[in-house]
């Protein structure tokens, strides 16, 4: 017994400060036990009896939550049993759907940006009055994964084409397919064998856009890949909110070309989340299959089956090309110069106050 | 993590701002709470239309009658009312007539624009520019009044060739609107009288490094460093430096700084004399003490695009940036924290602050509302506010009025000299004690 409550005294104890002496504390410790326990199991200074009352606690927030979960789903269930509407699902709370709220995301009834967007860069290309040909060129070292990864960006992207690098500066290189019409100009930098960086430059005026490239998995890496074809691909531009993100997705759009075949059935997707930029590439088919879950109800299903085939559409994805996540860093204005430019957008460390503002 | 913690911005005193983008729109920004509030567009002119975009902007700005100018792409310099945003005139800077653009403008577009505040001479005019193009042609013009006989509205003008080779980045034109200064790409900085369109002064590049690595002109910024002196000249290169000239010693630079690593855009002077604000192509914007060449502070806050054009307010400590970012930032000067951020959507090139603004009038003339009576008002309260602070200014512009040109010019550079003479005085005594 009084071993116990030795045990007991610092865990019940106040935090260590205002201990009494033994006898008044062993005399209040009825009333005390009906107030809620103010001690965390931080200021607890014995990592054993920390362990356990954090262990105490974990399953009580853990049990608590199961059950809050199962009378949620109990009430969903009563409702659908008496035909009423369920009960809203809850939301979890994420971090971007707390973003903090931003001015300069787009509004749909904005006139002035369509006006920017006529007046912009890559408006020649994105209204089809020129054709997108893309020039692809890499760091003055380029080893290990680079040259693969330009073998399947180069699939990915129709009518791209690479240009050694050799030892060119880029302002020439910019020059050499600024003569030749092309519309972009892509980088990919490797470092240490691996690439990690992505420059996205329009021409011939346009804005150059600097990626950190990361996660990148090539094709032959991706447990059941197909084999992308010649088509031209579809585009899927998600959440490019902002202005800056608007230009930026619109300078990814410039690189695809406008009117996509759809017989090819491949689809590349620019999906943008919390400012990182994932890249898929996908070939996806439709397809006619059986409907399992219509068989449980036997008669439910006989009735329906006269009118209808029992089949469904069901659409099926198959990732081909490269994977990779694209982060940008800075937005510069003109072609590509470090030491003149000038930069419409540039990420800074003092930006980073909030995990929950985003500038995509 | 850094936890979430948001800085109230403390809000801006009234304030008139108006900014110009590369859409050629002129958006008015207005604070109007009297101790501090909040900053917002109140008006928006013209319609978007990218071959009309704004290169440079400038107000005259005083009490009476202030005109807006702005230099579009396509060649025109227009002038407009900065109070309700009729365009008043609107010229071809290199054709010399109201004329529609030509494919002039195309190759040699105009780089700076800069209006004179004083008075025309005659009522008839609306005001006299001077305005440079890239290639370093300089006009000076004075425009009409729409109602003037048309062909004669045009009034003296004169253009001079500024430099052969390369381009022209800035000028500016000082206090007295006797001087102007132009520098650019493989231009030194030159020091031109508008008066009589000849160069006084040219700057030669500082020498080369213990390499005898020589670095060519490339001037972007320049201000002229004090009000009533022309000749100390402040310039910023590409090569993020800050430069100070004294015209009046040596042809090479007194100071030079650097600052950071990307070329400085944009610089402005402080009424003090001595303090200039520079804003540099990273976005960062920063204040420079030019007596000695210290870094007086940094302006921190989320500035993250190129900075384009910063206004100093004459009255209040603030400070107008804006640029590539889209945002109109206000700043305090003593403090050098943000009061205030708008966003205007589109890249800014230009921004100016209408000092005359106060919230009384706003209110007398919202309670008059739909009236032509309350600008007037405002006009001569204006009169009356001026008169009575600025008391000698105003009366030697009362004296310029009545003189011919070339003499108000040649007693005014008198006078700046002679001032100049005492304040470089007291300067040195001040700095022996």
């Amino acid at each position: 017994m009084a071993k116990e409550r030795k045990r007991r005294q610092p865990a019940d104890a106040p935090p260590p400060g205002d201990d009494d002496e033994g006898r008044d504390h062993r005399r209040e410790k009825k009333p005390r036990k009906e107030r809620p326990d103010p001690v965390l199991p931080s200021q607890i200074k014995n990592k054993d009896k920390r362990k356990e009352v954090h262990a105490k606690l974990k399953r009580e927030k853990k049990a608590q939550k199961r059950k809050l979960a199962r009378e949620r789903g109990q009430a969903a269930q009563r409702a659908v049993e008496l035909g009423e509407q369920p009960p809203e699902k809850l939301v979890p709370r994420t971090i971007e759907n707390t973003r903090e709220p931003d001015e300069t995301v787009c509004r749909p009834d904005d006139q002035e940006l369509f006006a920017g967007n006529d007046a912009d860069e890559f408006n020649a290309v994105l209204k089809q009055q020129t054709t997108p040909k893309v020039l692809i060129t890499t760091c003055r070292f380029n080893s290990g994964r680079g040259p693969a990864f330009i073998e399947e960006l180069m699939q990915v992207i129709p009518n791209s084409c690479y240009v050694k690098r050799g030892t060119y500066e880029l302002k020439k290189i910019v020059e050499y397919a600024n003569n030749r019409d092309f519309t972009s100009l892509v980088v990919v930098h490797t470092n240490r064998r691996e690439p990690d960086a992505l420059l996205i430059i329009n021409l011939p005026a346009g804005p150059t856009a600097h990626f950190k490239l990361s996660k990148l998995i090539l094709r032959k890496d991706i447990k059941n890949h197909g084999n992308p074809t010649s088509h031209k691909p579809e585009l899927v531009l998600n959440n490019f909110t902002t202005r800056l993100g608007h230009r930026v997705g619109r300078m990814i759009q410039s690189l695809f070309p406008q009117e996509p075949n759809f017989r090819g059935r491949r689809v590349v997707t620019f999906h943008n989340q919390r400012d990182y930029i994932f890249f898929r590439h996908h070939r996806y088919i439709f397809e006619m299959k059986e409907n399992k879950i219509a068989s449980k109800d036997k008669k439910a299903k006989t009735s329906e089956s006269k009118s209808q085939p029992e089949k469904q559409v069901i659409c099926r994805l198959q990732e081909c090309g490269p994977r990779f996540t694209l982060k940008l860093l800075t937005l510069q204005h003109g072609t590509f110069d470090t030491k003149n430019g000038e930069y419409e957008w540039v990420h800074k460390p003092d930006m980073d106050t909030s995990r929950r503002r985003f500038f995509l | 993590m850094p936890r979430t913690s948001v800085v109230e911005s403390p809000g801006c005193p009234p304030l008139r701002a108006l900014t110009t983008d590369i859409l050629g729109l002129i958006k008015v920004v207005e604070a109007r709470t009297k101790p501090a509030g909040v900053a917002k567009v109140v008006e928006t002119w013209g319609a978007p239309d990218a071959p009309r975009a704004v290169l440079a902007a400038s107000l005259a700005d005083r009490a009476v009658d202030p005109v807006l100018a702005v230099a579009r792409k396509n060649g025109v310099v227009e002038l407009l009312n900065p109070l309700n945003g009729e365009t008043l005139a609107g010229v071809n800077a290199a054709a010399g007539r109201a004329a529609p653009a030509d494919s002039s403008a195309e190759e040699d577009p105009l780089a700076t624009l800069h209006l004179f505040r004083r008075h025309a001479l005659d009522s008839s005019m609306l005001g006299t520019f001077l305005a440079c193009t890239e290639k370093g042609k300089a006009y000076v013009k004075s425009v009409a009044k729409e109602n003037a006989s048309s062909d004669m509205a045009v009034g003296p003008s004169s253009s001079w060739d500024v430099s052969n080779s390369g381009t022209v980045q800035f000028s500016s034109v000082d206090a007295g609107e006797s001087y102007a200064m132009f520098g650019g790409k493989g231009i030194e900085v030159n020091l031109w009288d508008i008066t009589s369109c000849s160069k006084i002064w040219s700057a030669k590049s500082p020498r080369g490094n213990s390499l005898q690595i020589f670095t060519a002109p490339w001037f972007t910024a320049g201000t002229f460093l004090c009000k009533d002196d022309h000749r100390k000249i402040v310039a910023c290169t590409n090569n993020h430096q800050v430069r100070l000239y004294d015209t009046a010693s040596q042809r090479r630079p007194v100071i030079s700084v650097d600052f950071r690593e990307s070329p400085i855009k944009a610089v402005a002077e402080d009424p003090n004399g001595h303090a200039v604000y520079i804003g540099t192509g990273r976005g960062d914007l920063a204040s420079f003490d030019m007596r000695t060449g210290k870094l007086l502070g940094c302006f921190v806050g989320k500035c993250s695009g190129s900075i384009r054009s910063i206004v100093r307010h004459p009255e209040l400590p603030l400070i107008a940036s804006c640029g590539l970012d889209s945002y109109l930032r206000i700043w305090d000067t003593n403090t050098r924290q943000l009061l205030s951020a708008v966003f205007l959507k589109q890249h800014l090139t230009a921004v100016v602050i209408d000092s005359y603004f106060s919230t009384e009038e706003l209110e007398e003339t919202k309670s008059k509302q739909p009236d032509p009576v309350g600008a007037e008002v405002r006009k001569e309260r204006k009169e009356k506010k001026n008169r009575t602070s600025e008391m000698d200014e105003d009366e030697t512009r009362m004296l310029d009025h009545d003189d011919s040109d070339s003499e108000m010019h040649t007693s005014k550079r008198k006078k700046s000299g002679e001032k100049s003479k005492g304040m470089k005085k007291k300067s040195k005594k001040q700095q022996v004690a």
